[in-house]
């Protein structure tokens, strides 16, 4: 009973007027709306019609309904309507415990949990309850004072980013004095250990009323990585429709902003409490990604944050010997190779090519001579943070750097050859390893019995060498050696970094070397035996709403606590850091679930409500209004006194002022609709002018001129179309009329540039000043000056007087004059080519390719044209016979100009046809 | 009726009258006049054809001047040319006075201006012009056209006015403009008059946009405009297909009617541009348009 959840009413017993609507509908079933008187000239015509028997004298049911809505509205509206009506926990008046466990899963809705506690200590003060308030995830001891104390301490409450656990739970337990005392417990939904202990201690001392949170809590998994990808799993509670949780991957950028990276979409089925979700980023933006957060949730279990575990670290390789025609386990890095790749991006090359990308450790193998810009260029590198790692070899042992004094990029002197064990010519077994001392970051790792040195460069024993040295051989020889360099920092192993020298690189130990000396990341989970007695500083830590704040302050912990230990006040969600390695502790790990609590059967769990009440009468009455103005618009249209259409622009226009919700129209189908429909027939198009007169004979001249086309030639166009310059697509027109009149705006320069290209690609404007009948005069007429406005702009060739051998006079008909209303000879077209040449016995010139991309005259050949909705001519022409002599003729050259647009120069090579002939006949 | 009222509503009328005239007049000078001729040789001023002379033919036809320029004789022939009579009638009716829109022409607005513009054109054109009745014998006057006018402004009282042929003349041409919504067996009986007596003419059917569409619905009842005719309808929506097959069945009806008697039959309606209207009912007369 969910739907009636949180509704009550003042007055309920009004409700039984609801019984009355049957009556209600059968008296307004009988009585139709009133019909409507018009007078109708026609109706001689109307006698004798019958109408549909099916249709009863009866108001239509749907009006009925809308009629019914509304008393039901009304009465329903008068009984009060109440949304979350309060009862008050009348009647006790010991003291009362406020119980919330203000754990992160509540962060999201924390106003309403606050809103919930100020209630109900505001009710408490309504009743003089003595209230103490306690938030389990800090429990204290319960003070009960008045509850206006607590009323000013409410908001100083935060979530944390922990669950109560028992220990705290029992310890509030054991601090607890009164003995009798109800409690009002403010579930966050999740059950956690304890709830049922001290759910069973506080009924022993009272009533419990316990409210719930039931919203929906999602909480982010760490990240794993899964093939070069990163692994996202998120789980939900009370939750179950399909639903789409955006993850946004954060990080800082070079500058140190904090910017969303990327997002990603997981995707709940229905019923599904786990999803999860891939997200393959570049490795540079990885390796900055700090966190991820699923939006819009603001709890600290919806941010995981990321750390050396999802780092992939840049590490160059440098070798001297490029050539690879050895084998290849005797290549300086092979073994390198192997050991990195799986946990670090390797880049092969050499120094200067590379060092600008930056990598974060560079790896030089037997390399011996550095010159001096690579190694101004690695100083500063290493300062910077950079993790140099030496190998020693062949080379290295017999050059001179760091002999007599101490390499800037070296950790040691060394001492001139090296040494030999354990060989054919050399005395003595080859060495082992020592075991790590406490200060080594290899402190704990296990030597394998195995590792044996068999040669190896030696330091020159100086004061600071017993501090670099963090590995050793069984004679106390240094095999690793480290010294900082300001922010960075230089290792040497004395070893080469294939098995000629030692076996070491063939062991698991180097591998877990390298990733100690962070040259490699961690792919293991961390290991709390193998973390014990390390010292981690937390960097940032977390709150409750999965902010971070820097932490560098707080005490740092010791590594076994903070990978096992279960988060608190001394243990908080956050970034730490040891020895340049950073981990992440989150609030919600691989193995939690968000499991909703589960109460005991006797316990009654309400809903914790959102809002307080809130009475609904006056919505629901308004409601009622608005129908009935919608019953006055529908039996205004069912009796025909208002026409439906308006009716329903009424109706519409009244919703949107009520809901003030705007559609906007979507313009792009409108313009598909206009190009589907001009290029699937062949279409005449004009342009708009803006004068209604000239625009609606224009386009009555096309679709007479249409009508004329699909009569006598195969050409058949659809309904001519109005083209607006400003905002239609041209390319689909052939032939584009413009009636020039003088109140016609100059088109704009994206217009001029459309028809431009209109032009350009083979489109025909027929300009048309409609003023032959004066012009013909010698005066420059008004609209003749406006066509020399517009045409400046436009790309127009040389023209020259229609000449009598242009294809325009043979396309079709046989033409030479070209009347429209008036009957001027002047109409201008593209100049002939100068060298055109009439040969010999051809009737016409051979003439340029192509159309004439304008055709210019003041002949009004439209109006010739123009024709009404029954086909008949809409304008006189000339007088009487001859006028519709010239008519036909205005006909033909409009039947000839679309000819010659869409034919082109077809006619024109028509003056051939004789020597063809001629020649197939021999 | 004392002479004074009389004069104020003979004033009022004539007001009504002179806008009528103008409009007509001007609706005529968009059109230029070509005379009609007979297209064969005749009585008339025109030129038709040089013919060789033929025995029989007066000596006193032969045209010197064209008989001059060689050995054979000819004839000049000119086109025969007669004066026409047109005879109108409009349907003065109650139920052409009905516009469906407030400031849409009522049908008899329109059909008064073309009737009177074609009379105008007619007279321009040396024909006679009168009325089917007896009121107004065809006469070929400028005066005449203010007769036409006169006699146009004068409602009928019924709701259907039956066409009055009383007084046509033989041989004439006729123009009934009407809405022909009333009983099809009087135009049956007056188009058989007209061809008994050898009269060829043109029916122009005027109708409003709403007759066309009948955009009506809901429960209605339709008044005629004198209001001796009523429909009452539940649903008029549902009435339209059957209102609208009837209408087509009328308009079929004239156009066969018409071309059984050799007429030409047009149709106008009042939301479009009477020009148009006009130019088919001058071509129509002259027998250009079809």
């Amino acid at each position: 009973m969910t739907v009636l959840d949180g509704f009550g009413f003042t007055t309920p017993w009004l409700l039984w007027g609801l019984a009355a609507l049957p009556i209600l509908w059968l008296i307004l079933r009988a009585v139709p709306p009133a019909p409507a008187r018009r007078t109708f000239p026609a109706v001689s015509l109307l006698l004798g019609l019958k109408d549909d028997d099916r249709i009863s004298d009866r108001t239509p049911w749907w009006l009925l309904f809308l009629r019914m809505l509304i008393v039901a509205l009304m009465i329903i509206g008068l009984a009060g309507p109440v949304r979350n009506p309060q009862d008050d926990q009348a009647g006790n008046a010991g003291p009362l415990l406020i119980l919330f466990d203000g754990s992160w899963s509540a962060a999201p809705y924390w106003t309403t949990v606050l809103d919930v506690l100020n209630r109900a200590i505001d009710q408490a003060g309504r009743t003089g309850r003595p209230t103490a308030l306690v938030q389990l995830t800090v429990p204290e001891k319960p003070i009960f004072q008045t509850a206006s104390m607590w009323r000013t301490r409410v908001g100083g409450f935060e979530p944390k980013p922990w669950f109560p656990d028992t220990t705290r739970i029992e310890a509030f337990m054991d601090d607890l004095e009164i003995e009798e005392f109800d409690t009002i417990w403010l579930s966050d939904g999740l059950t956690y250990d304890g709830h049922e202990t001290l759910l069973t201690d506080l009924e022993e001392r009272g009533q419990v009323h316990v409210f719930q949170m039931s919203r929906p809590i999602y909480a982010l998994v760490p990240a794993q990585f899964d093939a070069g990808d990163i692994q996202l799993t998120v789980r939900r509670a009370f939750s179950r429709a399909e639903e789409h949780i955006n993850i946004l991957a954060m990080g800082r950028d070079p500058s140190g902003t904090e910017r969303v990276f990327d997002s990603l979409v997981a995707t709940f089925s229905r019923d599904a409490t786990e999803t999860e979700t891939e997200i393959s980023l570049p490795a540079e933006l990885r390796n900055r990604v700090t966190r991820f957060d699923i939006q819009e949730q603001t709890s600290a279990g919806a941010v995981t944050l990321a750390d050396d575990s999802l780092k992939r670290r840049e590490v160059l390789l440098v070798t001297g010997r490029e050539d690879r025609e050895g084998p290849e386990l005797l290549s300086p890095i092979h073994y390198l190779e192997r050991a990195l790749s799986p946990t670090t991006e390797l880049i092969t090359g050499s120094l200067i090519e590379f060092l600008p990308s930056n990598p974060d450790v560079i790896v030089l193998a037997d390399i011996a001579t550095l010159t001096p810009n690579e190694e101004i260029a690695l100083i500063e590198w290493v300062q910077n943070g950079g993790l140099l790692l030496w190998f020693a070899g062949p080379r290295l042992a017999s050059s001179d750097i760091a002999r007599a004094e101490e390499h800037s990029l070296m950790p040691v002197r060394l001492r001139v050859g090296g040494r030999n064990i354990g060989g054919a010519m050399s005395w003595g077994a080859p060495k082992t390893l020592a075991p790590f001392s406490k200060s080594s970051p290899f402190h704990r790792l296990v030597v394998p019995d195995d590792v044996t040195v068999k040669t190896q460069v030696l330091a020159q024993p100086d004061p600071d060498l017993a501090q670099r040295v963090i590995a050793s051989l069984s004679d106390g020889t240094p095999l690793v050696t480290r010294k900082a360099v300001e922010n960075g920092q230089v290792i040497l192993f004395h070893v080469t970094a294939n098995a000629e020298w030692s076996t070491l690189p063939l062991s698991g130990l180097f591998v877990e070397m390298l990733e100690r000396l962070a040259v490699s990341s961690s792919v293991k989970t961390p290991d709390p035996v193998e973390f014990a007695g390390t010292t981690w500083t937390p960097v940032q830590v977390m709150d409750g709403f999965g902010r971070l704040t820097d932490a560098r302050n707080e005490v740092g912990i010791d590594g076994a606590d903070m990978i096992a230990g279960s988060l608190g006040p001394d243990l908080m969600p956050g970034v730490y850091q040891s020895d340049g390695r950073r981990i992440a502790r989150n609030v919600f790990g691989m193995a939690d679930h968000l499991l909703p609590i589960d109460w005991p059967a006797h316990v009654v769990v309400e809903q914790a409500s959102l809002y307080s009440e809130r009475p609904l009468g006056g919505m629901v009455l308004g409601m009622a209004i608005v129908l009935l103005l919608a019953d006055v618009l529908a039996t205004l249209a069912l009796t025909g006194r208002i026409g439906t259409l308006r009716a329903i622009n009424s109706i519409i226009a009244l919703a949107v002022f009520m809901v003030i919700a705007t559609v906007v129209p979507s313009d792009a189908d409108d313009v598909d609709a206009r190009a589907a429909l001009a290029t699937s027939d062949v279409v005449l198009a004009h342009v708009i002018t803006g004068n209604p007169r000239v625009d609606e004979i224009a386009e009555a001249g096309l679709r007479g001129l249409s009508a004329t086309l699909y009569q006598r030639t195969t050409v058949e166009p659809a309904g001519p179309i109005g083209v607006d310059l400003e905002g239609d697509e041209l390319a689909f027109f052939s032939l584009l009329y413009w009636p020039i009149s003088e109140d016609q705006p100059t088109p704009s320069v994206e217009a001029y540039s459309r028809l431009n290209t209109y032009l350009r690609l083979g489109g025909m404007i027929v300009f048309d000043t409609r003023d032959a009948d004066t012009a013909a005069l010698g005066i420059v007429g008004r609209n003749e000056r406006k066509l020399q406005d517009i045409a400046r702009s436009i790309d127009i060739p040389q023209l020259e007087p229609l000449p009598s051998d242009h294809v325009l006079t043979r396309s079709f008909y046989l033409l030479q004059d070209f009347p429209g209303r008036y009957a001027s000879r002047k109409v201008w077209v593209e100049a002939a080519p100068s060298d055109a040449e009439r040969i010999e016995g051809m009737p016409f010139r051979t003439l340029n390719d192509g159309v004439s991309p304008v055709v210019i005259g003041g002949n009004d050949w439209a109006a010739a044209w123009a024709i009404n909705a029954d086909g008949h001519p809409m304008l006189p022409v000339g007088r009487g016979l001859s006028g519709e002599r010239q008519r036909e003729l205005a006909y033909r050259f409009g039947v000839n100009l679309v000819m010659h647009v869409l034919t082109g120069n077809y006619k024109s090579d028509q003056v051939h046809v004789p020597a063809l002939l001629e020649r197939l006949g021999q | 009726m004392t002479s004074s009222v009389l004069r104020q509503k003979a004033e009022a009328e004539a007001s009504h009258l002179l806008p009528l005239l103008v409009q007509a007049d001007y609706l005529a000078g968009a059109i230029l006049l070509g005379e009609h001729g007979r297209r064969r040789s005749g009585l008339g001023d025109d030129f038709w054809q040089y013919r060789p002379v033929q025995i029989g033919d007066s000596k006193r036809y032969i045209d010197h001047r064209r008989s001059a320029s060689g050995d054979v004789d000819f004839v000049r022939e000119r086109e025969w040319k007669i004066a026409q009579s047109v005879i109108f009638w409009v349907d003065q009716g109650a139920s052409m006075r009905w516009g469906s829109k407030k400031n849409r022409p009522r049908k008899i607005d329109h059909s008064r201006l073309l009737a009177l513009a074609t009379a105008i054109l007619s007279v321009r054109g040396g024909e006679r012009v009168g009325l089917t009745n007896v009121t107004l014998p065809p006469r070929c006057e400028r005066q005449q056209i203010f007769r036409m006018a006169e006699a146009f402004s004068q409602d009928a009282e019924v709701d259907y006015e039956p066409p009055d042929y009383s007084a046509m003349k033989s041989h004439s041409r006729a123009v009934f403009i009407s809405d022909f919504l009333s009983d099809m067996d009087v135009i049956r009986e007056a188009l058989g008059e007209a061809v008994n007596k050898g009269i060829k003419g043109v029916l122009l059917q005027v109708l409003d946009p709403d007759e066309e569409l009948f955009p009506y619905q809901g429960r209605t009842i339709f008044d005629s405009v004198g209001g001796t005719l009523t429909h009452q309808t539940l649903k008029a929506s549902d009435l339209r297909s059957q209102y609208l097959d009837r209408l087509a069945n009328r308009k079929l009806e004239l156009r066969v009617l018409a071309s059984e008697v050799g007429w030409q039959y047009g149709r106008h309606q009042t939301d479009r541009d009477p020009q148009s209207a006009l130019l088919w009912l001058y071509g129509a007369l002259d027998g250009t348009a079809t």
